[in-house]
């Protein structure tokens, strides 16, 4: 039944697997529809009634989310019928709405929004006094803010606690139009994946409390990258503005559909972990604690090298881009050090699960591994060049490389973290994946790559 | 947990689940068992119904609210459930309700409860009181306070 | 009137609810039919009499137990409707109440039929004291040794219209919210669990053994061409006697009311009638001269025949206050599942208010008009798309009594 067959929408001929959902075929091919419930992860579940469309041979309108493709069929997404369906649900749909979008995180990125501007543009109907009341900021927990009018029943984030997660934490409680969403009383949402019900939500209803008042989405750039929490390499995008005398400040992490890699998620502790990158980095040079120009800690550092160049061990971190750590073992040959990344460190068991989570925490270990870089611990070492690896070892002397802030003595060179830089990392699964350079600083640290260069030897 | 089904509700428990394709049909049944036990349905018999059925209590929760029957809180006087519907109205269920104001009874204004042709009407603790006069309402309050 | 006693017979006899009473009256009868004909036999008879449903839908039952499967290897279930919510209509509970064998018996016959070994009575939560009759006469059953072939299990509803629709009814069943599901594009069997399931009427299944055990003709010779058989017809409302009795197809509706209702009460003119349960459009007194009580005549009324539970209005009649009343309903009913239906009875109610409290305006019944276009044919099952019929129907007949409220 997977045959390829030829579908007509709107007059143009399309050619879809038969058997398929039509709605996929419609999102695929840019046709604009609207809908709230459908969600590629949690398939359809046919409430909201936004994705009607017109089908030759059948007298009513019928949700595209609930239509298989069948050879020959005939679609119309565009007729005066199917505008003023859309139009009339869409009435409905506000109905009970409450006009918060001048205080709604979601305004910029709201379902609703679009919908209202490209098949609404209704006058209100109905007095604010008659519209259903219910709570407004509700803390879920997990750092999920619930707004039960905003809400639109469309059923993903219970559907994503069910059968996603299977944590069961939300549901819809009552009937009619008192229905709503909530948890049961005095139990909190509360599981790893718990945000990505905020990205599911296509309307204010569920909102991070992390990212809550902090920004309006149409003033972020986006960039793509990938998380550095696993192995798993979840794909993810970097919202990031730079405010008028500020520096450039990434306010969220959000998941990136990559369906061989993390599908439609990103684990909470992996979207949080933007705050990390940015908070206590080593911003600049330092000697003994004290800043130095770089021009100095590269004199310095050449002095060091000179001086224990018989014995000089290097750390890579696992997390680091694979063309930084090449750069590194180029280095390391023409120093002739000897090479270390131990990857123990990296382990924790107790991490992992079987969505997305490894027990693996260094994003790109696959390339120490296909490098052949030992995984020992280094001893009897004079001099140590540590290029961001989290652990320290015995030494006379310890240079490091490092974006987050050193307590040691020794010569720190201050480093971008991988949001300012661009590379490839290569995951549990053996997957090789791109960054884009995101955040761009005032002052930002070098990168490794050069770093090395400016070294020059 | 404050809420315990005796040996009898799982005996029941036990036969019902032969009778089903899946334990999840039970919940229904073992909510009625719940109500009819405490008088409502408290989150300490969803987790009980949990335990035994398998559905998770969030699940269990979300039919409890969906039917008007079932309550969550414990009623703390005579529930009294008159029909208000068509048939009803046409036969003076609003002189009823009127008339039930004036007594120490909670007043559920519910729909259609199938008696239309002995309008109006009210339903006590499942038993069906039709042809109603505010007579007969103080009769049969009377005899139930 | 002629005088139809097919599924009534016994509703006057004392104590016809006993085994030994119902078995003392022929009760059990049609069960030796079962040496006679095949499963696909009895499909065919059921099927040839055109026993339509009598849930308020009046499809044809032979055509939907063709859908079961004969061969399958998952077990097919039985679940007989007796949910009985809609507003007009109280006819199921007499069976249960007065002749509960004859459903067992029914009920025996059609899981012969389709093959089902076992049967589910989902009775609405409300008929408790109902509920316990019947489950008296399954024990007695039991004992008697008669479930031999198939069980028999009640399930309790806990106040819901909508677990009337055969989908929800299922998805209750199934320990869910009852949600209608949405509807195949291929005509297909209900599932339960997966399984292939039966949905009929209490009333369609109290049917069967008299077409059994007297053949499709007889059932034919009762009703009309279209409309073959009986239905416990209702009466309620503004009319001497209300109650619930049996009649053929096809009567006049006016002599049904005149003759088993005895009437409008207190000598009052009729001003109109709602034919099936509130699920149905109105019909003025004038519409209801010449008016048949079966399918297609109701239809071409442009209303429907529904449960047949008749709802009487005499000429004092508010037919504001009557709309309201059922926009109440539907508002507290509605699953909430799809938007038009979920939204759409809610503001229709809300616009009554505002008309019933002087407060309305002539584009509020505009308005109206509107609503009934959005819940037409845009939602997951029919629930909408009555409120849709009641809405027009009613402003469209009583237009100057909504337009004085408007004024």
């Amino acid at each position: 039944m997977s045959e390829i067959c030829e579908v007509i929408v709107d007059g143009e001929i399309h050619e879809a697997k038969e058997g398929s959902l039509l709605i996929d075929l419609l999102i695929e091919e840019g046709v604009k529809i609207p809908y709230f419930c459908y969600h590629e992860s949690l398939g359809a579940d046919g409430n909201c009634r936004m994705c009607m469309v017109g089908i030759k041979g059948e007298k009513r309108p019928q949700i595209a989310c609930d239509t298989l493709i069948k050879k020959d069929m005939e679609v119309f997404s565009n007729t005066d019928v199917i505008k003023k369906v859309r139009t009339d649900i869409l009435e409905l749909e506000l109905l009970n709405h409450p006009v918060d979008c001048p205080i709604c995180d979601q305004a910029g990125e709201c379902s609703l929004q679009d919908f209202y501007m490209d098949y609404g543009l209704h006058e209100s109907k109905v007095e604010i006094e008659d519209k259903v009341k219910n709570s407004k900021h509700v803390d879920l927990g997990s750092s999920v803010v619930l707004d039960q009018e905003r809400c639109v029943l469309c059923a993903r984030c219970t559907r994503f606690t069910t059968e996603i997660t299977h944590t069961n934490e939300l549901g819809i409680v009552g009937r009619g139009d008192s229905a709503k969403v909530t948890t049961m009383p005095g139990r909190e949402l509360s599981n790893p994946y718990a945000m990505n019900v905020v990205d599911l939500c296509p309307v204010g209803a569920l909102t991070s409390k992390d990212f809550r008042f902090s920004q309006r989405v149409w003033l972020l750039e986006t960039h793509n990258s990938i998380c550095h929490g696993c192995a798993k390499g979840c794909n993810i995008y970097i919202d990031h503005n730079k405010l008028k005398y500020k520096d450039d400040v990434i306010y969220r992490f959000r998941p990136r559909k990559n369906l061989e890699v993390n599908g439609h998620f990103i684990c909470d502790e992996g979207r949080l972990s933007y705050k990390d990158v940015q908070e206590n980095r080593q911003e600049f040079s330092t000697f003994n604690h004290i800043e130095v120009e770089q021009d100095i800690a590269i004199s310095k550092f050449k002095n060091f090298l000179e001086q224990h160049h018989k014995n000089i061990h290097i750390l890579i971190d696992a997390n680091l881009y694979t063309e930084e750590i090449e750069a590194i073992l180029e280095f390391a040959k023409s120093i002739k050090a000897e090479v270390f990344s131990p990857l123990e460190v990296y382990t924790d068991e107790g991490f992992a699960d079987d969505m997305l989570k490894c027990s693996n925490r260094a994003s790109n270990y696959k390339t120490i591994e296909n490098l052949n870089i030992s995984t020992e611990n280094p001893n009897n070492s004079e001099l140590i060049i540590n290029f961001n690896h989290p652990q320290n070892f015995e030494s006379l002397m310890q240079i490091d490389f490092c974006t987050h802030k050193s307590d040691t003595n020794s010569l720190v060179f201050a480093i971008a973290a991988f949001t300012e830089n661009e590379g490839s990392l290569t995951n549990v699964d053996g997957i090789t994946q791109q960054t884009q350079k995101a955040v761009k600083k005032n002052n930002p640290q070098p990168s490794i790559i050069e770093w090395l260069t400016r070294i020059d030897l | 947990m404050s809420f315990t089904f005796n040996q009898d509700d799982l005996n029941k428990i036990k036969e019902l689940k032969t009778r089903y394709p899946s334990p999840d049909a039970l919940c229904l049944p073992c909510l009625w068992m719940a109500q009819t036990k405490e008088g409502y349905i408290s989150i300490d018999a969803i987790d009980a119904i949990s335990e035994q059925i398998g559905l998770a209590p969030m699940q269990i929760y979300g039919v409890v609210t969906f039917y008007t029957m079932f309550h969550l809180q414990k009623p703390d006087r005579l529930q009294v459930d008159v029909c208000k519907t068509l048939s009803c109205k046409l036969c003076g269920s609003d002189e009823i309700l009127k008339h039930l104001k004036s007594k120490d009874v909670y007043v559920n204004h519910v729909e259609c409860l199938g008696s239309c042709g002995t309008a109006p009407m009210m339903q006590i603790k499942d038993k069906n009181y039709e042809n109603l006069t505010n007579e007969k309402v103080d009769a049969i309050l009377e005899e139930l306070l | 009137m002629k005088e139809c006693k097919i599924v009534s017979r016994k509703f006057a006899i004392e104590g016809s609810h006993t085994l030994e009473v119902a078995k003392h009256h022929n009760a059990y009868r049609s069960l030796e039919k079962r040496g006679e004909f095949t499963p696909t036999q009895m499909i065919k008879i059921i099927k040839d009499a055109n026993l339509r449903g009598k849930g308020g839908g009046g499809a044809s039952a032979g055509e939907k137990w063709e859908l079961m499967p004969q061969d399958g290897d998952k077990p097919s279930f039985l679940a007989v409707n007796c949910d009985e919510s809609e507003p007009g209509t109280f006819k199921d509970r007499q069976i249960i109440t007065y002749d509960p064998h004859l459903l067992i018996e029914g009920i025996i016959l059609t899981c012969y039929a389709i093959k089902s070994k076992h049967a589910y009575i989902y009775i609405r939560g409300e008929y408790k004291e109902y509920q316990d009759i019947l489950q008296n006469a399954i024990d007695e059953a039991y004992e008697d040794g008669l479930l031999e072939s198939c069980d028999i299990t009640i399930h309790r509803g806990a106040g819901a219209y909508i677990c009337g629709e055969k989908s929800a009814l299922l998805e209750s069943m199934e320990g869910k919210r009852g949600h209608p599901r949405l509807k195949p594009k291929q005509k297909e069997p209900e599932w339960f669990f997966g399984n292939p399931t039966l949905v009929n009427n209490v009333e369609t299944i109290a049917t069967v053994p008299f077409i059994i055990q007297n053949g499709s003709d007889a059932y034919r010779e009762y009703g009309t061409h279209c409309s073959p058989g009986t239905l416990l017809f209702g009466m309620s409302g503004h009319v001497n006697k209300p109650g619930v009795y049996e009649s053929e197809f096809g009567v006049s509706m006016l002599e049904y009311i005149e003759h088993f209702g005895g009437g409008v009460k207190n000598g009052k003119k009729l001003k109109a009638v709602i034919p099936g349960g509130v699920s149905c459009g109105v019909l003025t007194a004038r519409e209801c001269k010449d008016l048949t009580l079966d399918y297609e005549a109701m239809r071409t009324a442009g209303s429907s025949l529904g449960t047949g539970g008749m709802i009487i209005m005499d000429e004092d009649t508010d037919m504001v206050a009557v709309l309201k009343n059922i926009l109440e309903f539907y508002h507290e009913e509605s699953c909430g599942q799809c938007t038009p239906c979920r939204e759409g009875t809610g503001w229709s109610d809300k616009i009554l208010q505002k008309i019933v409290n002087k407060r309305g305006t002539k584009k509020d019944l505009e308005k109206l008009f509107e609503l009934a276009d959005v819940m037409n044919g845009k939602t997951i099952c029919v629930f909408a798309p009555s409120v849709s019929s009641v809405l027009i129907s009613f402003i469209t007949k009583f237009r100057d009594e909504f337009e004085r409220a408007v004024s």
